[in-house]
């Protein structure tokens, strides 16, 4: 007669996964051995976890507009909806908004970029973007004829990724690494960038290198194109690269090896030095004065167009 | 549909300088797509473009009248004004302001090679105003004793660029080391559809442009033979970036460059 109702096994938190709260792990904890009993104690302990897990809850950056898509989305549903229905709907939701925001948009931004690569261009970019990948596979693939110039940075060096998938689709490639960029940039026709988020104030938020490389660009009056989503669009304004930033592991400075093997440098002994820091930055801000242009997938804008397509476009949901 | 798009494309490419009339296309046909969304029976609706087409032809002549009715506030009494080649908009807004009992002097650019600024002159001096021709390489010369810059354009691209004669990008560029402001003045309609990211990403830009002629014969041609050779293969247009440009009065009010951007993404929404 009780077969339908589940069996409360021992909880054991070990077990948890990790990403759990350990808020939450411990409500869980206290429910499975009664330690809290009657139904408005469980809510109100509920609740408080909760609350902590708020107040714990950092959002990602760039990823705000996902996160709250994703929050508008739970709360329309409907309350008659069963919780195995309404777990369905909301991971179709998110597989629907990782198709039409990222996937669609990115073969979107593909077509509207094709349209800025001619034959001789010399392209440069910096570090890894997936959307400029993209458009230069595929420019590769229409029979442009054009050259790439691969900028590169420790410690994460992703423009070995890119320079491995462009050479091995044929395209003529260069390697190089930012303190090169000066000297690198003589020949470049066009500058094409990714970015990590866009701020309201046309300032590009992207991997740390990026402004260094829009800025020489600017300098020799080279075109320097963006290539965003519209779902990194926000609305905050940010003036540097210091008010908010990550801070990567420190410990990825001192290993100066080219390889897969770690080698650690002079730095190693950083930790035992009192006076010695190291700062490992993953992110810098570049000014809109440096930008000729954001391809999205509403279409090319200028970068001080940002917040007119955040209101045009993404209406606040009230 | 289709032949709409085939009949635009046919008259684009059939005039030289089309970027007006590619933004004028444009935007028809982009009135034509909504309306067919708006109207169910056929006849309605094609009676409803007729009637719209007329319309716009009639305003854009109104048009002209709102835009002169709002400029007018830039030219200062005793001002003295500085225009680039021939613009109907430009021509408007001189005769407005001198109509407002407003006293100011006019230089024109000569506009070479239509020459189109000897023109204008005499229009402003038929209407009584001071108006004189100076030479276009003269404008860094002329410029300390200007106090703005007007010029009027072929097309307004999306980062709020303008496309105009040939010369404009010079002008902006000597008028802002000299920090005097550059007054665009244009009708919406001219609002276009496009992004050059710089001179050579413009549609009028050919790979035969300025390009080098052959030496072997060049020393036997005649004077007019090589006249008639560079006129051929010089721009006629050219692209001046927002960064050089102030203000541009237009029908939908008086705007900033970045602001075009705005009004178009509301426009093709």
């Amino acid at each position: 007669m009780f077969s339908h109702l589940e069996i409360t096994k021992g909880a054991n938190t070990g077990l948890a996964p990790k990403e759990i709260h350990p808020a939450i792990l411990v409500l869980g904890l206290q429910f499975s051995e009664f330690k809290i009993c009657g139904a408005n104690a469980r809510c109100i302990a509920a609740l408080t976890a909760f609350q902590k897990v708020i107040q714990d809850y950092k959002t990602p950056e760039g990823m705000g507009n996902a996160i709250r898509h994703l929050k508008w989305e739970i709360s329309t549903i409907d309350i008659e909806m069963s919780d195995d229905e309404a777990k369905k709907l909301l991971c179709e939701k998110i597989d629907n908004f990782i198709r039409d925001s990222i996937t669609v948009a990115d073969r979107v931004i593909v077509e509207y970029g094709l349209q800025k690569i001619q034959d001789g261009d010399v392209i440069l970019t910096y570090a890894r973007s997936s959307v400029v990948q993209q458009l230069l596979l595929e420019a590769h693939t229409k029979g442009i004829k054009f050259k790439v110039i691969i900028i590169d940075s420790r410690p994460r060096l992703e423009g070995k990724k890119l320079l491995n998938c462009l050479v091995n689709a044929g395209i003529n490639c260069t390697y190089a690494f930012l303190h090169a960029v000066g000297f690198a940039m003589r020949d470049v026709s066009k500058v094409f960038l990714g970015a990590h988020a866009f701020m309201s104030n046309g300032a590009l938020y992207s991997r740390v290198g990026t402004a260094m490389v829009a800025m020489m660009a600017k300098e020799k009056n080279i075109p320097v194109i963006i290539c965003c989503e519209t779902y990194k669009f926000t609305d905050k304004v940010q003036l540097d690269s210091f008010v908010m930033n990550e801070q990567g592991n420190p410990n990825d400075i001192v290993n100066i090896s080219t390889t897969l093997a770690p080698k650690p440098g002079l730095l190693s002994e950083w930790l035992n030095k009192p006076d010695l820091k190291l700062l490992n930055l993953l992110y810098d801000l570049t000014p809109s004065k440096y930008i000729t242009t954001v391809i999205t997938e509403v279409g090319m804008i200028p970068c001080t167009s940002v917040p007119v397509i955040l209101r045009e476009y993404k209406p606040m949901v009230q | 549909m289709e032949s709409l798009k085939d009949a635009s494309q046919k008259l684009k490419s059939s005039v030289k300088n089309s970027i007006s009339l590619s933004a004028g296309a444009d935007l028809f046909l982009r009135f034509v797509t909504r309306t067919s969304h708006d109207v169910t029976n056929f006849e309605a609706c094609k009676e409803h473009l007729m009637n719209s087409g007329k319309v716009l032809v009639e305003k854009a002549a109104a048009v002209r009248e709102k835009i002169g009715d709002l400029g007018v506030q830039f030219i200062k009494d005793d001002a003295t004004i500085l225009i680039h080649s021939y613009s109907r908009v430009v021509m408007l807004l001189l005769q407005r302001a001198a109509a407002c009992k407003k006293r100011f002097k006019v230089y024109v650019t000569e506009s070479r090679p239509s020459c189109l600024g000897i023109r204008a002159t005499k229009l402003l001096c038929k209407a009584g105003i001071p108006a004189t021709v100076i030479y276009d390489t003269a404008v860094g010369y002329i410029i300390d004793k200007v106090d703005a810059v007007f010029v009027g354009a072929e097309g307004v691209v999306e980062n709020g660029g303008l496309i105009n004669a040939i010369g404009t990008y010079q002008l902006a560029v000597v008028a802002k080391a000299a920090n005097k402001p550059f007054y665009a003045v244009i009708e919406s309609y001219k609002f276009v559809r496009l992004f050059p990211l710089n001179q050579y990403d413009l549609p009028t830009h050919t790979p035969d442009l300025l390009t080098f002629p052959d030496l072997e014969h060049h020393t036997d041609l005649s004077e007019d033979e090589i006249i008639g050779n560079y006129e051929a293969i010089n721009p006629s247009v050219d692209y001046t970036p927002p960064d050089y440009i102030t203000l541009l009065c237009t029908d939908l009010g008086v705007l900033t460059p970045s602001g075009v951007s705005d009004e178009l993404i509301k426009l093709y929404l």
